[in-house]
């Protein structure tokens, strides 16, 4: 009856032996290869801090000036231009402009990391069923899996700061941009590509000029999510040293400091609502333009 | 009225007798112990119930506690009887009041010898270059310790966002002029980034400097030494100037770190249960510095329970526990073992 009743556990010592021997195992593993795995980074790291520099050294109205300029390219919309300005010119008066750069350079360059290897990841699941069913469990594991738990070994590796908080962010961050990728190329008119097999299209050409450029509107959704995500990631972020506005935040949570906290929150609030407003303009207009092709 | 009476002499005789049984049977009654929420606080307590419950006859009940929750309910409603590592500094006034009234007593001023904060360096690090003794040799050498961000500056490792060491270490960087000796702030993020930066460096054999405190498992763990940061800077200098927030005092100026107050507490109600000999066991109970970070050590490697560890520690460090009972009372707890 013992049997139904209490579940069959692993003695003590022998669980105690399991957790030591993945720590230890892990502990060979980083003092083995961290210095390598870090140098691989740090062109990463000092693209980072170089970006941060110069958007915190470069004056501010021409920084602003970009935004605004930025904003018009995507959006088109003189209200989206006056919304942006409004909102940095408001972070900065009320002293959060330092750390909004900071958070801005973190979340652009965790975009362009995502990206860069999300698409390409995104295209190979497509491409073959089988990566799909390889790749997709893990793309849910790095969704789900609490944060704090990766942290650990990040810190383990490479320690605390910027790389090892952009990691923690592309984590989460990356798997929007890849699923929909994927979904996007999936979903292409059967019809256009046997046309373009039709007229003698290598694999690569109508992958380049047909799948993709259709199925930029998804994959611009993609985008949109990961950087919706990014920023969710910046107070997690500040946990490992990384500079900008998840550090008052984390001031503001263990000393109930309500103001410094509502600010700085409503800072990343305002960030999201312009990134997320501009891109998704951008991925509209794509749209519409498609619709006047077809 | 008679059968009143009578039932009162009756109760009355009974009560005598229940109370005059239960002082015959043991020298101790019923007492609670706080059971704070780290692990050295946690160890000292489970010890603390075994030695006093083998050895004294007392009944000891654990109450989970943290500083400030634990010490309002002992000042306002005399419970739990015994807090034993309590960092003073959060409530001294407060606490020299109630002691003043005879409310409370501060049995032991040091439960746990050489315990405090400060800048600490990894032993490997003093074994290169030995004379990095003080916090001014250290502060001399950035070079040795390289910034994550900026190799051209030294790293100061400090405390996380929100906690006040954070305030004074960055006063601290201010009053010993680390900036033009070349120093840079590395933001520590969290408990977890603090931990892990030092560990991740020691482990390497890397160069590590920065704010920690003991008694606690990585500093017994790694070994670190603390660097002697020189002269007191004056109360006023510390309270007023380095505790405060950079636009309430711009002018800070160097300073050791301010001593740790960590006392064994107790409501007047243990003294009355526990009585002198109670008394007397935790005045003398003091747990070196270099065996309490050991017991954290083998608590964080084996994942060990207070309880585990308590009686680990009584097995292991005899020598170090027998000196603070009578040696009757020793015999009684180490048959208990």
């Amino acid at each position: 009856m013992s049997f139904f009743n209490q579940i069959p556990t692993m003695d003590r010592d022998s669980l105690r032996e399991l957790k030591k021997g993945i720590d230890l195992s892990f502990k060979d593993f980083s003092r083995a290869y961290g210095d390598a795995i870090e140098g691989f980074f740090d062109p990463l790291l000092s693209f980072l801090i170089w970006l941060e520099k110069l958007l915190v050294s470069t004056p501010w109205p021409i920084v602003i000036g970009i935004f605004g300029l930025l904003a018009w390219i995507g959006s088109r919309s003189i209200q989206l231009v006056v919304g942006t300005i409004t909102c940095f010119i408001v972070i900065g008066y009320f002293g959060m402009w330092e750390n909004c750069m900071a958070t801005v350079a973190i979340i652009s360059v965790a975009t362009l990391v995502c990206i860069v290897v999300g698409i390409p990841i995104g295209v190979l699941m497509a491409k073959s069923s089988r990566v799909e069913r390889s790749i997709l469990p893990i793309l849910d594991m790095m969704q789900t899996i609490p944060s704090f738990v990766y942290l650990i070994p990040i810190i383990m590796l490479l320690g605390i700061g910027k790389v090892p908080g952009l990691i923690a962010v592309c984590i989460y961050a990356l798997p929007p941009v890849v699923r929909l990728t994927n979904l996007g190329i999936r979903e292409v008119d059967k019809e256009t590509l046997e046309a373009c097999e039709a007229f003698g299209a290598t694999p690569l050409q109508k992958l380049i000029s047909v799948q993709i450029p259709l199925s930029l509107p998804t994959i611009f959704a993609g985008v949109n999510q990961t950087i919706m995500m990014a920023l969710a990631m910046v107070v997690i972020a500040s946990m490992i040293g990384v500079k900008g506005l998840g550090v008052p935040i984390l001031q503001a949570i263990s000393n109930q400091y309500l103001a410094l906290g509502l600010m700085n929150g409503l800072a990343i609030v305002a960030l999201a609502i312009i990134f997320d407003r501009v891109t998704q303009k951008y991925g509209q207009r794509m749209q519409k333009h498609r619709g006047q092709k077809k | 009225m008679k059968i009143i009476k009578k039932l009162l002499i009756s109760a009355i005789v009974v009560l005598g007798f229940t109370f005059f049984n239960v002082n015959a049977n043991a020298a101790c009654g019923k007492i609670s112990i706080a059971n704070m929420n780290w692990a050295s606080a946690n160890l000292m307590a489970e010890v603390d119930k075994v030695i006093l419950e083998k050895g004294y006859g007392c009944t000891v009940e654990l109450i989970p506690g943290a500083t400030m929750p634990t010490f309002t309910s002992m000042n306002e409603k005399g419970e739990p009887d015994v807090a034993p590592e309590f960092w003073a500094n959060a409530a001294l006034e407060a606490l020299t009041k109630a002691t003043g009234e005879g409310r409370m007593h501060q049995v032991n001023l040091a439960p746990i010898k050489g315990l405090g904060e400060g800048w600490w360096i990894p032993p490997s690090t003093l074994e290169k270059y030995p004379e990095l003794t003080t916090a001014a040799a250290v502060l001399a050498r950035p070079d040795l310790f390289p910034h994550p961000e900026d190799s051209s500056k030294g790293g100061f490792h400090i405390c996380p966002p929100g906690w006040a060491c954070e305030l004074i270490n960055k006063q601290m960087f201010k009053g010993w002029g680390m900036e033009a000796k070349g120093w840079k702030i590395v933001e520590t993020g969290s408990a977890a980034g603090l931990d892990g930066s030092m560990a991740k460096a020691v482990e390497r054999g890397d160069n590590w400097f920065g704010y920690y405190w003991s008694p606690t498992s990585l500093i017994g763990k790694y070994q670190m030494v603390s660097l002697d940061m020189g002269k007191w800077g004056g109360d006023d200098n510390w309270h007023k100037c380095l505790v405060k927030p950079e636009q309430d005092c711009a002018t800070p100026k160097q300073s050791s770190w301010i001593k740790s107050e960590v006392y064994t507490i107790t409501t007047d109600n243990f003294k009355k249960t526990a009585g002198k000999d109670g008394m007397k066991y935790l005045k003398k109970r003091t747990y070196p510095g270099e065996v309490m970070n050991g017991m954290l050590v083998y608590m964080a490697d084996n994942q060990a329970e207070g309880a585990d560890a308590a009686i680990e520690f009584l097995k292991k460090h005899e020598d170090v526990w027998t000196k603070w009972v009578s040696g009757k009372v020793a015999k009684k707890i180490k048959a208990s073992l």
